[in-house]
């Protein structure tokens, strides 16, 4: 098989590069309409202080993981003071463990390790765990998380 | 022999079809390390027939999903041995591309004018390796949660197109409701569209620009009856073979995904236990970037070798070294993970 309409005139050439450019911006407008349409709803980020207990409840050996708005928390009494940690690794998302033996937070996916400050010891993890921000308001602890 | 086009046109169909089907292949196909190509196909018409059968009782419903697979398990009338024999299938089908890979690899089959073969071989490779993903997510025990979770985030990972990529393949910023029925129609509609014209890509391609040649053996036999009743004997034989193994281990479920608590022995299955060890043991950007730069190689060969081959290098031996070292890594990280 030969090669065949090697004969093509210039004028014949431009006017189908022109349709075919045509044709490639009608598609692509097209496909980009179809990309949008599976494109998840943006939200837009809202933050709440939700009070999850009273400083008399919290313990300087606690830490109990609770679930607020959809966020995993873990509250505990750090050097620092109170926090709120974030139980999401900041590896490759899964969900950190309090190792009570080890006094460490474990992530059993990629054997990530953090201390009880949050700082990633140990394993892939890239940084601290995230905190939330606690605030206090007489007796009461807030945490101020992103709800949706 | 040389026929033109309107020799061709004047034939009857019938002889058209027999011309077609007794076109001639050569004479190594007949040692099994040649035709290994055929099995994972045997082994897709396997998992494609029972896919099917089971999207007749699954629910891509977050609530529902993983109820539906345990139904299938243990109440639907020879649900275990439909859903075990698409596992099973599925399995080996990655296995024997596995050994297909590297046949062709250490031969060097993809060598001019077989670089198409290679890439249509490539995108197998990764869309079948895809299909196992999203196969093992629809389940939705604690395996499909948490890898979903990380693979996700890999994904996210990759630079400049991962976030947003990520972004769509999720419907949004964690795993939900919308990344199951996502994943569930990537796995029982695009993914198998795309591996079906994979398939028939890489099948042209072979039937256009013929098998690869092996030095010193060079006759041949017509496709049909002798290489399509090999074939088809290794067929009956590999469905034996998957009955027995469904029949032994029939397919078990992993308790309940559950968003608050890791399970402590979560583990992939063995074809993703290798990349998984590797990206606990190494550094996580690095180890990211590694299989990225790998699979670029990977896609890449038939040029890099063509490239090395002009400047000299003994492609054979250099080959023969690299399949050896990458089959060692992936077998040891694996059996590492196991541990």
């Amino acid at each position: 098989m030969g090669v065949i309409n090697d004969d093509i005139s210039r004028r014949k050439f431009l006017s189908s590069a022109f349709m075919a450019l045509g044709l490639g911006f009608g598609l692509g407008a097209l496909g980009l309409r179809f990309l949008q349409f599976l494109s998840p709803k943006v939200t837009v980020d809202r933050f709440e202080e939700i009070l999850v207990g009273s400083i008399s409840d919290i313990q300087d050996s606690d830490i109990t993981p609770m679930e607020i708005g959809n966020v995993r928390i873990f509250l505990l009494k750090t050097d620092t003071g109170l926090m709120a940690f974030s139980r999401k690794c900041t590896d490759l998302g899964c969900l950190v463990n309090w190792d009570k033996a080890r006094q460490e937070f474990i992530c059993p996916c990629h054997q990530g390790v953090y201390n009880r400050n949050g700082k990633n010891i140990a394993g892939p993890p890239p940084r601290p765990l995230d905190r939330f921000q606690v605030v206090q308001k007489g007796e009461n602890i807030y945490v101020k998380v992103r709800v949706a | 022999m040389e026929t033109t086009i309107e020799e061709i046109k004047e034939k009857p169909l019938k002889d058209r079809i027999i011309d077609f089907i007794q076109k001639d292949v050569p004479d190594h196909l007949d040692s099994f390390s040649y035709c290994m190509g055929a099995t994972p196909l045997i082994f897709f018409l396997v998992a494609a027939i029972t896919g099917v059968l089971m999207t007749f009782y699954y629910i891509p419903y977050s609530e529902k999903a993983y109820e539906s697979v345990k139904a299938i398990t243990s109440e639907i009338y020879l649900g275990w041995f439909i859903r075990g024999l698409h596992k099973v299938s599925i399995n080996l089908m990655i296995f024997t591309l596995f050994l297909h890979v590297v046949r062709v690899f250490i031969t060097r089959a993809y060598k001019t004018p077989g670089e198409l073969k290679w890439f249509f071989g490539v995108g197998l490779f990764f869309t079948t390796l895809a299909m196992g993903f999203t196969g093992y997510s629809l389940v939705y025990d604690q395996v499909s949660y948490w890898g979903m979770t990380v693979v996700m985030n890999m994904i996210a990972e990759i630079p400049i197109i991962g976030s947003p990529l990520a972004y769509l393949l999720r419907g949004g910023s964690e795993v939900s409701e919308i990344t199951l029925l996502r994943l569930y129609d990537l796995h029982t509609k695009l993914l198998p569209l795309l591996l079906v014209l994979l398939i028939g890509g890489h099948i042209v391609t072979i039937t256009v620009l013929g098998f690869a040649k092996i030095e010193g053996r060079e006759g041949t036999h017509p496709f049909y009856p002798d290489h399509a009743m090999k074939v088809g004997l290794i067929a009956i034989g590999l469905l034996i073979l998957m009955v027995n193994i469904v029949t032994i281990f029939p397919p078990t479920i992993g308790p309940m995904a559950d968003p608050l608590e890791v399970a402590s022995n979560v583990a992939p299955p063995w074809y993703f236990s290798a990349v998984y060890k590797w990206i606990t043991i190494a550094p996580r950007q690095p180890a990211l970037f590694g299989i990225l730069i790998f699979s670029i190689v990977f896609l890449s060969y038939p040029f890099i070798d063509r490239f090395l081959t002009e400047r000299g290098f003994n492609m054979e031996r250099i080959n023969i070294v690299f399949g050896a070292v990458a089959v060692l890594a992936f077998a040891a990280l694996t059996l590492w993970n196991a541990l």
